[in-house]
């Protein structure tokens, strides 16, 4: 009874508590926001008064007309578009591939340090040096670029995944043997479960990593994408369409980051609201 | 041979408990093996049971064996040496334990119910019979408005209670606590206690505890077991009786007059093979 209407208490303060902390959110968002345009007027300042050289650092005026020049008859949706496709294919494949192998060692403890052992191998080798090779192999269109996002994020998918299915509390598993579960059972019950927060956590990770793929190897060699339109503008000095590459390359991974942090949040309802 | 409690049941269930133990402890001796490739024995020749609707707590100091003991009970260790076997039930069908323990377990990711439900879904499909009984046993420990809420909003007490009621969803035939209640406040541990005691007269359930707390341990127990020494052994095994006015409740038994002397009783037994053990190691 007094439980009761303990938990309906706590509720409303909790509602409160998230009132106040959408307030306080909000504030920091303007915040940052106030800065970031404080500085780049500040940028489009000094240009315009000659203070820095914009030829060498570009200007926020010069983006824009980039962006514009790009969109209109440009190829800054269609370079967008490819690296997107890049980084998402690279990333998709290499996560699915490592959180499904990782998860999988449960089954045989016996091999999980043995693989565990080869993807740290794997995991140290830095990937971008395996770009020429890469591309040798799988040519100079998307295919190859796919490659290296995936294996980009394969070993730390398969590493972080792995651990996750060890480090599950020795209770519930005492608890699950207990109800006499085969072990198919605390597989999906427990371990895929019980890993879900460590699986989200990689895949934001591996966003990073997969984008970095991509680019890289686009960088090595390439016909489209914004790693390609990058490179191509920084080899003739014209640093407005860099900048506007990064940009976009920023704008892309926030978005991806964005889509799983909700993606989990759908997921991982369960978890404690604080 | 043990006599239950004076207070609830009828001494007809004296004769039927010794018929057909829910739980037999014969002969059990188990050693751990050290670092050093050095056998450590941990218990000699334990021989114990329990009846039915019987409750029996195992008390001993830390070190003593407890959760070793609490491990071999529930199958999570195999015995070296002797034998642990679960009683049939009264229609002849396999008797079943099922054990809770301070940390309520519950998974983070299931609602309340399906936590509930969870022991019977590990060995066969949920049935919305399962549901309907889950709802009422939870509604029975003041669950009912609960049932659909993850247990990251429930308090230690309704948790616990959600253990208690995923334990008994399973119909076992003997329920195993292990330092349940420890980490509670002592109103909603009273409580629980009470909670415990009602199993048997609601399902002749019966119960082993394993504590280090005496006085809930004489507060439950038909018999308290002590255990001692190093191996431990059975020092004493000890017919509760106490006389509560009224039913006998957590708080009534510590009520009751002959309380002190149990509690008296059980603690100069654990001072006493303290005393010796060290003496013995010295």
């Amino acid at each position: 009874m007094s439980d009761v209407a303990l938990s309906s208490s706590s509720g409303i303060r909790r509602r409160r508590r998230a009132t106040r902390r959408t307030a306080a959110r909000l504030g920091t968002g303007g915040a940052v926001a106030a800065i970031v345009i404080a500085l780049v007027a500040l940028w489009q300042v000094a240009v315009a008064y000659g203070w820095i050289n914009g030829k060498l650092l570009g200007s926020p005026a010069g983006i824009w007309q980039a962006a514009v020049q790009g969109l209109d008859g440009g190829t800054l949706l269609s370079d967008t578009f490819v690296t997107l496709y890049e980084t998402v294919l690279g990333l998709v494949a290499g996560s699915t591939l490592g959180i499904g192998l990782g998860l999988l060692l449960w089954f045989v403890p016996r091999m999980s340090g043995v693989a565990e052992g080869l993807s740290m191998i794997l995991n140290s080798i830095p990937k971008i040096a395996l770009g020429p090779l890469i591309v040798i192999w799988f040519g100079s269109d998307a295919t190859s670029k796919i490659w290296l996002a995936g294996i980009s994020t394969f070993a730390v998918a398969m590493i972080s995944s792995c651990a996750a299915a060890r480090e599950v509390d020795q209770d519930l598993l005492n608890l699950f043997r207990s109800f006499r579960a085969p072990p198919a059972m605390i597989f999906t019950k427990l371990i895929v479960p019980g890993a879900l927060p460590w699986i989200f956590s990689t895949l934001r990770v591996n966003i990073g990593f997969a984008l970095i793929g991509a680019v890289v190897g686009e960088y090595i060699a390439s016909q489209a994408g914004l790693g390609h339109e990058v490179f191509v503008a920084g080899s003739l000095f014209d640093l407005n369409t860099v900048w506007l590459g990064i940009i976009v390359l920023t704008l892309m991974a926030t978005v991806l980051g964005g889509i799983v942090q909700f993606t989990e949040s759908k997921v991982i309802s369960w978890k404690a609201q604080r | 041979m043990h006599l239950p409690a004076a207070s609830p049941p009828a001494p007809s269930r004296a004769a039927f408990a010794a018929a057909s133990p829910r739980l037999n402890v014969a002969d059990l001796s188990h050693a751990f093996v050290s670092a050093d490739g050095e056998r450590v024995p941990i218990f000699e020749r334990l021989d114990f049971s329990v009846g039915s609707g019987e409750i029996v707590s195992i008390v001993g100091r830390s070190g003593a064996g407890k959760s070793t003991l609490f491990n071999l009970i529930s199958g999570l260790l195999t015995p070296q040496a002797g034998r642990v076997s679960v009683g049939r039930r009264e229609d002849g069908s396999h008797g079943r334990i099922a054990y809770m323990l301070q940390k309520d377990l519950l998974l983070p990711w299931r609602t309340i119910l399906h936590n509930a439900v969870l022991g019977i879904e590990l060995y066969r499909k949920v049935t919305r019979t399962d549901l309907e009984r889950a709802r009422t046993l939870l509604a029975r420990y003041g669950l009912a408005s609960v049932a659909d809420a993850y247990p990251h909003a429930l308090s230690g007490g309704m948790r616990q209670r959600v253990a208690l009621t995923r334990t008994l969803l399973v119909e076992p035939t003997l329920v195993l606590l292990d330092e349940p209640f420890s980490a509670l406040d002592y109103e909603t541990r009273l409580a629980l206690e009470d909670d415990v005691m009602a199993l048997r007269e609601q399902n002749g359930t019966s119960v082993v505890l394993v504590t280090h707390d005496i006085e809930e341990a004489i507060a439950v127990s038909d018999r308290v077991i002590l255990l001692g020494g190093r191996p431990a052994r059975i020092e004493d095994d000890i017919d509760v009786r106490l006389t509560t006015h009224g039913p006998r409740t957590a708080i009534s038994a510590r009520e009751a007059p002959e309380f002190r002397a149990f509690h008296a009783r059980v603690w100069n037994g654990l001072r006493h093979h303290t005393i010796q053990h060290s003496g013995a190691s010295a």
